[in-house]
């Protein structure tokens, strides 16, 4: 059994928005399986993730402990307005490009978030986050090259980076939204300091990087107090889609 | 679908070799190759391919281009009787039955245990 929390409701709001996303970024990558640019390629996108979907699984494990249901009821039996994961992960995988500046702004962010719960105060999420930041280390690593090898190759390539680097920047700050009962959280250990606290680290990481590569820096995030509660109409095409076999016989044993 | 991920800067794909180890102290066995356009994108793919079910401890990623290839069959598989290089030495049982023949021996039944 999970030690006991202190505020449950607050350490499940930081759960659930830790899970969507990677719950969201793992099935919307996943739609590069077969269709990536080289056999390789394709191999390691799926591989990542199907990581992403298996952090999003212990996650939502957790949270089942703190509330009522399982991890399958938690992913797959919300409605669309009750996801919390970020808006930067509404924006489709788009093109190649987009797909690398969204993993390259989502996962230089969740590394700075998981730093700042590595250390908490509940053990089983500081556990569980210290096995998944071993893997996200690889998965920076991985999106680290190809921010690098788009940057550098002038023309296609480079335009369409720039070009999913503005269109994503208003919204790449939004994992960094507020959570519910924050300060409770920051209070009782279990998040390190505020979310805008976090986003400023996060920017700090980002920003030398962009620029030495001479690529455009997010601006400050916009609609920040609803980043995790008002979606695009585009997720909700892709919960429905995430959701489809699910809802297609509800209650069956799979 | 190369358009979509631009045909400048990263190069040409050529094929790496991976070798794996299961487990500490086993040798590194050769396990396939990849196809990559330089050594990290080759490392980060030799993970994905060979490693990522845990089932190596340890890769080596080599460009196959660097591997000398030997293949020529006088320096592999000489023409020559090498048998006495072998460490079982000299195949003698042909020669010993010759050598018995001529004397007029049998050959000796096999010991009793």
């Amino acid at each position: 059994m999970t030690a006991v929390a202190a505020r449950p409701t607050a350490l499940a709001g930081l759960l659930r928005s830790m899970a969507d996303d990677e719950f969201v970024i793992g099935f919307s990558d996943s739609e590069w399986t077969g269709i990536a640019p080289i056999l390789e390629e394709d191999i390691a996108m799926s591989s990542l993730s199907q990581d992403e979907l298996g952090h999003a699984a212990a996650l939502y494990g957790l949270l089942a402990t703190l509330e009522d249901g399982d991890a399958d009821a938690l992913a797959y039996d919300r409605g669309p307005a009750d996801f919390r994961h970020a808006r930067l992960l509404d924006h489709g995988r788009g093109d190649w490009a987009m797909t690398i500046a969204r993993r390259y702004l989502y996962e230089t962010a969740d590394a700075v978030r998981l730093a700042a719960v590595g250390d908490g105060a509940w053990p089983p999420l500081t556990e569980l986050a210290g096995k998944i930041a071993r893997e996200e280390r690889y998965h920076v690593a991985h999106v680290e090259l190809w921010l690098d090898r788009l940057a550098r190759a002038d023309g296609e390539p480079r335009d369409r980076l720039v070009a999913a680097l503005t269109a994503l920047g208003p919204d790449a700050g939004t994992v960094f939204g507020p959570l519910p009962d924050e300060a409770g959280l920051v209070a009782d250990g279990l998040l390190d300091a505020p979310m805008e606290v976090l986003e400023t680290r996060w920017r700090a990481t980002i920003e030398p990087r962009l620029r030495g590569l001479g690529l455009p820096v997010p601006p400050p995030t916009r609609d920040r107090d609803t980043s995790r509660t008002v979606h695009d109409p585009a997720f909700t095409e892709l919960w429905s889609m995430i959701t489809s076999v699910r809802r297609s016989d509800p209650g069956a044993t799979w | 679908m190369t358009t979509e991920m631009g045909d400048a800067g990263t190069g040409v794909l050529e094929p790496w070799e991976v070798f794996r180890q299961e487990k500490d102290g086993d040798p590194m066995r050769h396990g396939g190759s990849v196809l990559a356009p330089d050594a990290e994108l080759a490392a980060h793919y030799a993970r994905e391919l060979y490693g990522r079910r845990q089932e190596s401890v340890r890769l080596w990623v080599v460009r196959r281009a660097d591997v000398i290839d030997l293949d020529d069959p006088d320096l592999l598989q000489p023409p020559l009787d090498r048998s006495f290089k072998k460490p079982g030495g000299y195949v003698m049982r042909d020669k010993l039955a010759a050598a018995r023949e001529a004397a007029g021996q049998a050959k000796p039944k096999a010991r009793n245990r």
